[in-house]
């Protein structure tokens, strides 16, 4: 057991927990939060995915001890941003949600991606998309939504 | 209860390998994964754990005129952003995974990992990568092709850190690492193969091949290489078929679930002919 | 009046994208217990003894001793039980649940439970028949007196739902009464399968459906296993328990497509295909389960797209000692399709005339007969949307160059088609499906037990009342389904949704629209089968289906010389699904279904060695990323059937039967070699090419 600080979805936290933790049970364990999902406990669907310091990762794969002094997002905390709501626009005219399990994991990707490259061609989008599997869309409208997110949001990123 | 050890320098991680018998984690992308617990549960490690990708003095990557220093625990996101990165290693770490895993993937973990399979070690022996080892009292300097020695097998003692990765600097005219997976992206690979040459006037001067996935160990053979040292592009062309016969006894594959050995055989020797037909 | 094709935004998008929408793993409750499940670690045999370790208070072991009602999972077939009572006939055969607080004490007592088994030789082969159906058309085998004959056989492999959401379901118990909520496609398959578990009286069990993240005929019938089990454990404990699955454990035990072996034989006459002999098989698992209805739509899918006057067919369902397999999209389709499709233009290649025009030349027509003799009543668009394909892709002269050039790209074009709703008489017959709308003052509630699962059901059904009735879409309402407040309406299945429970749920709209003034009343209708559909089940003559939708692919791709992989460039697809009840969700279903049916063609490898899956994870069980799949064009055709709601007709499953047959096609061109099984794997590829022109 140790104690460990950081932020999570911009609010500060302290805990006295185990550290060798998977982040992902922490996160929805200990803060409730049910956004990042288990889809396979591998490394493998991105449902889990978060942003960690800004860029996306695997909280199925981030021990919590290398989680100190950093800054999470979960889905719950971006979705309160503008760049949200350019997003969810996106999606929602383009037709990029189905069964939305893995579209938190979706949308953190996005946004890790834009952040990175505001203006990413389709080959750059489907790299950023390639470690988020989804079983419903076949990802063309997923990646229509992201191209749609990219120019409505210009000067966001 | 497995305890875990955040050190806050590299001092106090070399001092607490010093003193107890710990498992090194980085990123934890594979670590993790191999360790796996039930969902909720803790991971399930066998032994209690050093996390040390937070240490800054790993964390920088540098170069003097001779070498390319990348810290052990840079991620491979950070190191495909880097200017200093030469292109081979970048074309690499781009088919390595996913965005997310290269956040916190790195090579030093690859190479610890010691998967035959492994794509980053694949071009690192190729680039003659060496790896800077540390301890309390000790710092030593390894080919990366030799401290590997075997399928998960590592020449890391208990009380070692890998703290550099260190690529000598070379221009080659012409680089390439090709890897053969599944699908697109995001796989373990069947067949990873790197190749690079550099001519002068048409002469080959540097003439490197090295394949993973179809050997216990990464196949690289410098006598070989140096066989076609000399030649003319044209000359080295028209002798392919020898190229391949050198090669040949040298590809090992297995059977497994993602592929046969059949299939890797063949596919490395396209693409040793493939890389010189294009050259 | 706006168009009801015209789009509009889901009505479950932003709970799905905020992350609050909530699925079954993150239901929380006070006191919750887990399950863990202990299962068999050989493929065949019986348990001689099992020792378990001493349980700590709070801890309990669910196993066939504590179930009150029948040890059978009610399915069709009915021949798996709930926890086994000794025998052993899959690897991974679930013996018992075992249920407390503490996940990690739960590990440890799991590990240390000793079982004894006496082994048995597992059976692998396909030769224990226990399905055997027949049926011919026409002179049957006469037909093939004298007459030249070409055969060719054909292989499908195991394809894996690969929901990412894995199954799952949390129980508790209210008073006597148990309550289930689950990843699920059927509420009242999962209710009546408990009723019977527990021997109790219907209106003790209720099955909520909670938010579902994909299923895809995963989760058809398989959620009844785990229901049964929790329900029993739930009954014993008394505590709120979850069990959800983990990733390999899920991929392991639950239902997969059927492998299948299919071979033809065609009679030739006057330049066509005068009779057809179809010998299929398809591997059932250690238990039937469905297969039979599997099969059966297999086997009515015989001809694919295509007119052919005699036919001489039988298949069956074979059982192995290996995890059961069940529903998957397409349901026997898929498999079929491929395989018919297929050989349709290998006949004309050995025949040497043109694959193109011989495949048209034989395509079914209004008013021909089925392959049961049934009728093809309504109009058959496909010439025109073959038409359309070849002009969209400039398929002839990609195909011929393609032929000839050496550059490995190749393009392929699947026709096909997919009987809506169940086959047969089973919605007169069996489900009898039942439909409410409620109206209170100014808001009309939907009650079905069709669940949306992705396709979008919630969104479409909202829309279908609120058009019919002329009112805003947020004055209908429409909530998953709780079997305590609506009637059963059937599964969510075989393409039957929009059509079949649509059609009524317009039926019943229209009587609340003629009563609109009136504040509270509640309209029911139940289902009627057109007159006209009358069909023989044992001798596969009839009807069939009520209607048919039908469907173009042609797929584009490239292989590589040297490493034989494959990538798909593009895709364009043409589909007449009736009437669609909003254009971008059915889109939406073409892009995924589409992307399932190219990955089963060209991607997804599952085998097992003795019993044991040996791709178990989603490292190894290979899906498509964003990176595989092509840019792909979809084009639908308004072709109303008159019992659909606004004409719709079947949409679900139409997307994935023709992706296979088109990959394989194109890959076909590319390479020069004929192909004969799918996945077409880079493997199988590099032993075409080196085994020579074939």
């Amino acid at each position: 057991m140790a104690k460990i600080k950081f932020i999570l979805n911009n609010q500060s936290q302290e805990i006295d927990t185990d550290l060798n933790r998977r982040l992902l049970d922490v996160l929805r364990n200990d803060f409730n939060l049910t956004g990042p999902k288990e889809g396979c406990g591998e490394g493998e669907c991105g449902a889990c995915a978060v942003l960690l310091n800004g860029k996306i990762v695997n909280s199925c794969s981030v021990p919590l001890a290398n989680v100190v002094s950093k800054e999470i997002m979960t889905i719950e905390g971006f979705s309160q941003t503008k760049r949200y709501e350019i997003i969810k626009e996106a999606f929602a005219e383009m037709g990029g949600v189905q069964c939305g399990f893995c579209t938190p994991g979706m949308i953190i990707a996005t946004e890790s991606l834009l952040r990175h490259n505001p203006h990413p061609t389709i080959e750059e989008i489907k790299i950023g998309l390639s470690g988020n599997l989804c079983r419903c869309t076949g990802y063309n409208l997923i990646v229509k939504a992201i191209q749609q997110a990219a120019k409505k949001g210009d000067g966001l990123w | 209860m497995v305890e875990a050890y955040v050190p806050k320098n590299l001092k106090a991680a070399l001092e607490m390998l010093h003193e107890k018998s710990l498992r090194i984690v980085a990123g934890g992308t594979d670590m993790l994964i191999q360790n796996r617990n039930r969902s909720g549960l803790p991971i399930n490690f066998k032994s209690d754990i050093l996390y040390v990708f937070d240490l800054e003095e790993l964390k920088r990557i540098e170069e003097d005129s001779e070498f390319l220093y990348i810290g052990a625990s840079c991620s491979l996101e950070s190191i495909l952003e880097n200017k200093l990165t030469p292109e081979l290693l970048k074309m690499t770490i781009l088919e390595m995974a996913s965005p997310a895993i290269r956040n916190t993937g790195t090579l030093a973990g690859n190479i610890a990992n010691a998967s035959p399979a492994g794509d980053g070690i694949v071009t690192l022996v190729l680039e003659d990568a060496l790896l800077e080892i540390q301890s309390i009292n000790h710092l030593r300097r390894e080919k990366v092709q030799d401290f590997i020695q075997g399928v998960r097998k590592i020449n890391l003692n208990s009380d070692e850190l890998i703290t550099k990765i260190i690529i000598p600097k070379v221009t080659f005219d012409k680089a390439y690492f090709k890897k053969v997976g599944p699908r697109l992206s995001d796989a373990i690979s069947k067949v990873a193969f790197a190749g690079a040459i550099k001519f002068e006037d048409t002469i080959v001067k540097d003439f490197r091949i090295c394949l993973g996935a179809v050997n216990i160990k990464m196949v690289r053979d410098s006598a070989i290489e140096k066989k076609y040292i000399g030649k003319t592009k044209k000359e080295l062309q028209g002798l392919i078929s020898q190229i391949l016969n050198d090669y040949s006894p040298l590809i090992k594959p297995i059977d497994d679930q993602r592929s046969n050995k059949e299939y890797r055989k063949q596919v490395s020797l396209n693409l040793i002919q493939e890389f010189i037909e294009n050259l | 009046m706006r168009d009801i094709s015209r789009s509009i935004n889901k009505v479950d998008n932003d709970e799905k994208m905020s992350g609050s929408a909530k699925y079954t793993a993150d239901l929380r409750y006070e006191n919750m217990q887990y399950a863990y499940t202990l299962r068999s670690n050989i493929a065949k045999g019986e348990i001689v003894s099992i020792d378990y370790p001493k349980l700590p208070e709070g801890y309990f072991i669910v196993d066939h001793s504590d179930i009150p009602g029948k040890n059978i999972v009610k399915v069709i077939y009915d021949d798996m039980p709930i926890f086994t009572t000794g025998k052993i006939s899959y690897l991974y055969e679930p013996i018992a649940l075992i249920v407390g607080p503490d996940k990690a004490v739960l590990k440890k007592l799991i590990e240390e439970v000793k079982v004894e088994y006496k082994i048995e030789e597992p059976i692998f082969a396909w030769e224990d028949s226990v399905i055997h159906y027949e049926f011919s058309k026409g002179e049957g085998k006469l037909a093939f007196d004298k007459l030249q004959t070409v055969d060719f056989n054909y292989e499908t492999s195991y394809q894996e739902q690969a929901y990412i959401e894995p199954q799952g379901f949390v129980a508790y118990m209210e008073g006597e009464k148990t309550t289930l909520i689950g990843s699920i496609q059927c509420p009242y398959y999962v209710k009546n399968a408990v009723i019977q578990a527990l021997g109790v009286r219907e209106d003790l069990v209720r099955v909520i459906q909670a938010n579902v993240g994909g299923a895809f005929g995963g989760k058809e019938e398989f959620p009844s296993l785990l229901a049964c089990q929790l329900a029993v454990a739930v009954n014993k404990v008394n505590k709120p328990i979850q069990l959800i699955f983990e990733r390999e454990e899920d991929i392991l035990v639950t239902t997969k497509r059927h492998p299948a072996k299919i071979s033809f034989r065609a009679a030739i006459k006057a330049g066509k295909i005068y009779a057809l002999s179809v010998k299929a098989g398809i591997d059932g698992g250690a238990t039937i389960g469905l297969s039979g209805v599997v099969l059966s739509r297999a086997l009515i899918a015989c001809t694919g797209a295509y007119t052919i006057d005699n036919l001489d067919v039988s298949g069956d369902v074979y059982r192995t000692n290996t995890v059961p397999n069940g529903a998957f999209r397409g349901f026997g389709a898929p498999q079929m399709f491929f395989a018919i499709d297929m050989f349709v233009e290998h006949v004309a290649k050995t025949l040497g005339v043109d694959p193109l025009e011989f495949r048209i030349k034989h395509l079914a027509k209004q008013n021909d007969f089925t392959s049961t003799m049934g009728i093809f009543r309504d109009p058959i668009l496909m010439p025109e949307m073959i038409d359309r394909a070849l002009k969209d892709s400039n398929y002839k002269a990609k195909h011929k160059l393609y032929e000839n050039d050496g550059s490995y790209r190749g393009i392929g074009m699947s026709l096909f088609f997919h009987g809506c709703g169940f086959t047969g008489s089973g919605e007169q017959n069996i489900i009898k499906a039942k439909v409410r709308l409620k109206k209170s003052g100014d808001l009309v509630e939907i009650l079905i037990a069709a669940v949306d699962m992705g396709q979008g059901v919630k969104t479409s059904f909202r829309k279908l009342v609120a058009h019919i009735l002329q009112i805003p879409i947020e004055r209908v309402i429409f909530n998953n389904p709780d079997t305590d407040f609506v009637p059963d309406s059937g599964p969510t299945v075989a393409s039957r949704t929009m059509m079949i429970v649509g059609g009524l749920v317009a039926r019943a709209a229209k009587e609340v629209k003629s009563r609109f003034s009136e504040s509270e009343f509640i309209v029911e209708r139940q289902y009627e089968q057109p007159e006209y559909i009358k069909y023989d089940e044992e001798n596969f003559k009839g009807d069939a289906y009520p209607a048919y939708s039908w469907g173009v692919n042609v797929v584009e791709v490239e292989v590589d010389k040297y490493t034989y992989q494959v990538k798909v460039k593009k895709a364009w697809s043409f589909y007449d699904v009736g009437k669609a009840i909003d254009e971008r969700i059915v889109i939406g279903q073409a892009d995924g279904g589409l992307a399932q049916g190219l990955a089963y063609g060209y991607l997804e490898v599952m085998r097992h060695e003795l019993g044991y899956i040996k791709q178990k994870n989603f490292t190894d069980y290979i899906i498509p990323t964003a990176m595989d799949m092509p840019p792909m064009e979809t084009h639908l055709y308004d072709n109303p059937y008159a019992f659909g709601p606004y004409g719709a007709k079947g949409v679900g499953e139409l997307s994935l039967i023709g992706g296979a047959p088109a990959v394989a096609k194109a890959i076909e061109n590319a390479i020069g070699r004929k192909v004969f099984k799918i996945p077409v794997t880079s493997e199988y590829i590099m032993e075409l090419i080196n085994n020579g022109e074939n």
